[in-house]
């Protein structure tokens, strides 16, 4: 078996990167593939605290490189989905205790065994940024409507072309406000995706069960209804190669806006 | 009257009335004076039988005038069992030398020696302990070279992270853990915590249990914030919060002076007499020698509140397991 090492990058800190991370290594789990999460932002780690699994950390990634012990053994196991397990971040080192062939190695070894190894990357161009891209062949770049982390999306994405490796480099906006989009407030959709060229692989509206639910150390996907948790299995469908429309965000239209509203949906998805 | 009671308490002493009626008659008329408002009370009931119900009334009126109670004395049984039940304080004498009396008529020059000498003796202790201007000079100056060691450790503590513990110090076998979850749980009303807990030493390391006494200490005074370590041979002593993400490990024991929020490992190279204190046990892990708990999952106490009261906790190794003792506490 080998399988795909999807990292997710940002540029701008605070887009969400660790949440998405999250949300789609849970969703694709729930549906039943084999998923390792990788924390590789060294000194400020988060993903432990998402997942709810701070207490379980023995070992971290910084273990496994300087060989304190086995890959295996840092491996922790989702309390709820034995599928999803994660592999921690230090948090009393640095980025530069790891070099990208190092992890590089790691996604190898673990693609072996798993279906996915999505790689949540630190904010930043630096050694972080080049470490966490150095063993995937695809990536998922988060950002937000917002001039700034457009900017940054777009650096990433020039940075990203120049890696070989990396084959597919998809789009996902987040935090989408759809009345400040109505009243003009807010960038669309389309203005994001007509800036950065890259296909778009998922729009996640703001919700704030997200908050509580970092706090909570539970993905928003295990609730049913919440509208980002659907919009995040949503994602979760389309890596894994199916059609599925985009969510419906706006307030409730007339019938042509609606028609019209898909057809500018499937143009930018194009 | 006036003049048998000072500062923030006293004593109202109902012995010698003899009946319900009349004793909340007295108290009644005790409690009206000004000088009762937010005072604590040690009430002295004598051997009059009072059900729950008349103890709680007796606890509405007194607490109507803004004031507290602060224990109960009785000889009834009937009484002791009813203040039991509403979780108030018994005592024998009034050994509270905060409290001056403040006694029903007959009674009051019986009172009023008996809290005199308890008095004193709080003076003698606190002659002891007298500051000299030289003492203050040399203990700040202590201080600041402390901090200065302080400063130095932390950046060497990943280094010696590496020297200090070897990867087989701890047993890491998660699948174990995962079926072992829900074992251990939070026991309420019991005077320790358990927590859920690891696995023991690996073959080959050794354990031993050196008197943590016989150990130098590190002192710290300082706030510990996520990422930064503290490694030491010895004891470790800090003043100051340790914040999650922090870490702390110590050849002997780890104290705190404030809330643990990070992992600390006592008696990292083996020693299984070490213990963790803290005001507040909120550590994510536990670690004393080669034993580890973390934090029951059902526990959902990331914060602490610093405007809360702590009682102060102490982990150590029992039975081949972390066992928490918390301090009981009296109200």
């Amino acid at each position: 078996m080998t399988g795909r090492v999807i990292v997710i990058t940002s540029g701008k800190g605070g887009v969400g990167k660790t949440t998405t991370s999250a949300n789609i290594g849970t969703a694709l789990a729930k549906e039943g593939y084999k998923v390792v999460l990788i924390d590789t932002d060294l000194g400020l780690r988060n993903l432990d605290l998402l997942l709810g699994l701070e207490n379980r950390i023995v070992y971290t990634i910084v273990d496994v490189i300087e060989e304190r012990c086995k890959l295996k053994q840092a491996l922790v196991k989702d309390k709820k989905n034995p599928n999803l397990s994660l592999l921690a971040a230090a948090q009393t080192r640095d980025k530069s205790a790891v070099n990208a062939e190092q992890l590089k190695d790691i996604c190898n070894q673990l693609k072996e065994k798993n279906d996915f190894v999505l790689v949540d990357c630190p904010a930043g161009i630096e050694q972080g940024f080049q470490n966490a891209v150095a063993g995937a062949s695809e990536a998922i770049v988060v950002t937000t409507p917002e001039m700034s982390a457009i900017r940054d999306a777009d650096r990433i994405i020039g940075l990203l072309a120049t890696k070989e490796e990396i084959e597919s480099t998809k789009l996902l906006l987040n935090r989408v406000r759809p009345k400040l989009i109505q009243s003009k407030e807010m960038m669309s959709v389309d203005d994001v995706v007509g800036i950065l060229e890259i296909p778009l692989i998922g729009i996640i509206p703001e919700d704030t069960g997200i908050i509580t639910s970092t706090n909570k150390g539970e993905p928003i996907v295990n609730d049913e209804n919440a509208l980002a948790g659907k919009a995040y299995r949503n994602v979760a469908q389309r890596i894994l190669g199916e059609e599925v429309p985009f969510l419906d965000l706006d307030e409730p239209k007339g019938f042509v806006a609606k028609v019209k509203n898909i057809f500018a949906k499937l143009k930018a998805k194009v | 009257m006036n003049s048998s009671f000072v500062e923030n308490g006293f004593i109202i002493d109902l012995s010698n009335t003899k009946n319900t009626a009349q004793l909340v008659f007295e108290l009644s008329s005790i409690m009206e004076h000004p000088d009762v408002k937010g005072k604590r009370i040690c009430l002295k009931l004598g051997d009059l039988d009072l059900k729950q119900s008349q103890l709680l009334s007796i606890k509405a009126l007194i607490e109507s005038m803004e004031a507290t109670i602060a224990f109960i004395n009785t000889s009834s049984e009937q009484t002791e069992a009813s203040a039991k039940s509403l979780g108030m304080i018994l005592s024998d004498a009034d050994n509270d030398s905060e409290v001056a009396s403040y006694v029903a008529e007959e009674r009051r020059d019986v009172e009023v020696p008996e809290t005199v000498p308890e008095i004193e003796d709080v003076q003698e202790e606190v002659k002891t302990v007298e500051i000299h201007p030289e003492d203050e000079y040399t203990s700040q100056e202590t201080i600041s070279t402390i901090e200065g060691i302080a400063d130095t450790y932390t950046e060497q503590s990943a280094q010696e992270l590496k020297e200090v513990i070897p990867a087989e110090h701890f047993a890491n076998d998660f699948e174990r853990l995962a079926e072992s979850e829900g074992l251990y749980s939070h026991e309420e009303a019991s005077k320790y915590i358990l927590l859920d807990t690891g696995d023991v030493l690996e073959e080959g390391a050794e354990e031993n249990t050196t008197d943590t006494k016989t150990l130098p200490t590190l002192y710290l005074s300082q706030t510990l914030r996520s990422g930064q370590t503290v490694n030491y041979e010895g004891n470790i002593f800090i003043v100051g919060d340790a914040h999650p993400g922090s870490e702390i490990i110590a050849g002997g024991d780890i104290t705190i002076w404030g809330i643990l929020g990070g992992i600390a490992h006592a008696g990292s190279n083996g020693n299984i007499s070490s213990k963790v204190r803290a005001l507040k046990l909120n550590a994510i892990q536990l670690r004393i020698a080669g034993l580890y708990a973390r934090r029951n999952d059902t526990l959902n106490v990331p914060y602490v509140q610093k405007t809360d009261e702590f009682t102060p906790e102490e982990a150590q190794i029992e039975d081949g397991r972390i066992v928490i003792y918390k301090k009981l506490r009296r109200d």
